[in-house]
């Protein structure tokens, strides 16, 4: 119950950060980092595979709905959510990760999870802004937004997850 | 059916995807839809409110620079009193029958200068007045036309958008042009029927032309940054700058022509030619 709540938390929190405070960032227009993937990243590994589906899709709605680019963002988490599974078993290769419930740092280890953000942003941006780049044919500009956009993505996301990190940091200090 | 419900149960996961993503699209296409411009409803008072709480609080950081913005538009508008007081103490005031606009205030509470095409939220709707398709002005300049209203928010579609074009004139000799986004720069537009016999200026101003009831007559549009001579010497074009800084807009008008009604079945009855 205590983790529903908290991943409902998460999701309202990183909503209102992403719409109020990181749409603003506008660094010569290419910049567009998204911070919202952190849900659909840090959902338990046990979630069935519908369900990341549909909280995918939803999560990319709101923001839709919030950017009046309605179907664009929701499509490209979708296909997200779509390729979480098998993106952790690429970048876990033979690693088993019995007691980890949920992507982390600590138990994955830094290595696992910048591979495991940089996978899934990839996959976020290219569809995101090869979608926009289909509907107003800027192919061009679409590129130059990706190669500019998933660096900033990562970095974001990469602090944030770090920032948040529970206990397992902190019991090395005591 | 025993069989496709099992196929279904297999392949429930590429299934569920399969029809997300057609979903997905299907709203894309909709929401792009050039005539119907069915934008979702983003004007909607939820989403509204959303916005209007963070730029409440982020105004608390830009209480200078929006002071400094009263300040100089308090100075044009002394200016401008000083010029009407003149022309009225002059016998002939022609434009007295025609002050058939009206000014709503409103606060912009969200913006975008980097999309394809950009919108601008503020936080007046129906119930203060406002209305479809009227124009909106900054102090600097104009902004763009309100394209759709919620009770107390509404939509405005700015210059910065594909379909934006607005008549405008040069003010230097009166010729008649329209005037587009260039798309990628939130400070440049482009004009692309300026007849060859025609010289312009770096710097020469383009206002608004009489020729639209959406905009009053000679409302400050840009600047002519450079002219673009057309190598097959037919029309040439010109890069305009923005008087209105997009990235930076605080405080906008809309104004509403109160003969708009009467003007619309004017228009409507008009034979077709």
């Amino acid at each position: 119950m205590n983790r529903f709540v908290m991943q409902i938390i998460r999701f309202f929190a990183l909503l209102l950060a992403q719409v109020l405070v990181i749409n603003y960032i506008r660094l010569g227009g290419y910049v567009h980092p998204y911070i919202y993937l952190i849900f659909v990243m840090l959902l338990p590994i046990s979630t069935p595979n519908w369900l990341l589906l549909l909280l995918g899709f939803g999560s990319g709605l709101a923001i839709d709905l919030f950017m009046g680019t309605l179907g664009m963002h929701a499509g490209a988490t979708t296909l997200m959510a779509f390729c979480r599974p098998g993106i952790i078993r690429l970048v876990s290769g033979g690693m088993k990760f019995e007691n980890a419930k949920e992507p982390n740092i600590e138990q994955m280890g830094f290595p696992w999870f910048f591979r495991y953000t940089l996978c899934m942003v990839m996959v976020h941006n290219f569809t995101l802004f090869m979608l926009e780049g289909f509907t107003f044919k800027l192919i061009g500009q679409a590129l130059l937004r990706i190669l500019l956009s998933v660096p900033s993505s990562m970095f974001l996301i990469l602090l944030i997850v770090y920032l948040f990190s529970p206990t397992k940091k902190k019991a090395k200090f005591q | 059916m025993y069989n496709l419900l099992r196929f279904i149960h297999k392949h429930h996961f590429v299934i569920l995807f399969l029809v997300l993503e057609v979903l997905c699209v299907l709203m894309m296409t909709w929401t792009m839809d050039f005539h119907h411009q069915k934008r979702v409803n983003v004007t909607n008072d939820v989403v509204g409110r959303v916005y209007e709480t963070g730029s409440n609080i982020g105004d608390y950081f830009r209480l200078r620079k929006i002071n400094e913005q009263l300040a100089a538009e308090n100075a044009l508008l002394r200016q401008q009193v000083a010029v009407v007081t003149d022309t009225a103490q002059c016998q002939y005031d022609y434009r007295n029958a025609d002050t058939v606009y009206e000014f709503i205030p409103a606060r912009v509470v969200n913006s975008t200068v980097n999309r394809p095409n950009n919108y601008i939220l503020i936080n007046k709707g129906s119930h203060d007045g406002v209305e479809k398709d009227m124009g909106v002005v900054s102090p600097d300049g104009i902004v763009g036309i309100v394209s759709e209203v919620s009770p107390h928010y509404a939509s405005v579609m700015s210059l910065l958008h594909s379909f934006s074009t607005i008549s405008v004139r040069f003010k230097s000799n009166g010729q008649l042009a329209n005037l587009r986004w260039e798309t990628s720069n939130y400070r440049y537009g482009i004009i692309d029927d300026i007849p060859t016999h025609l010289t312009l200026n770096e710097g020469d101003t383009i206002v608004t032309s009489s020729y639209s009831y959406i905009f009053p007559e000679n409302l400050m549009v840009g600047t002519v940054m450079e002219l673009i001579v057309s190598p097959s010497g037919t029309l040439n074009k010109a890069k305009i700058r923005y008087a209105t800084d997009f990235s930076s807009l605080k405080y906008v008008y809309m104004i509403r022509h109160t003969d708009k009604a009467e003007l619309d079945t004017l228009i409507k009855h008009q034979p077709k030619l």
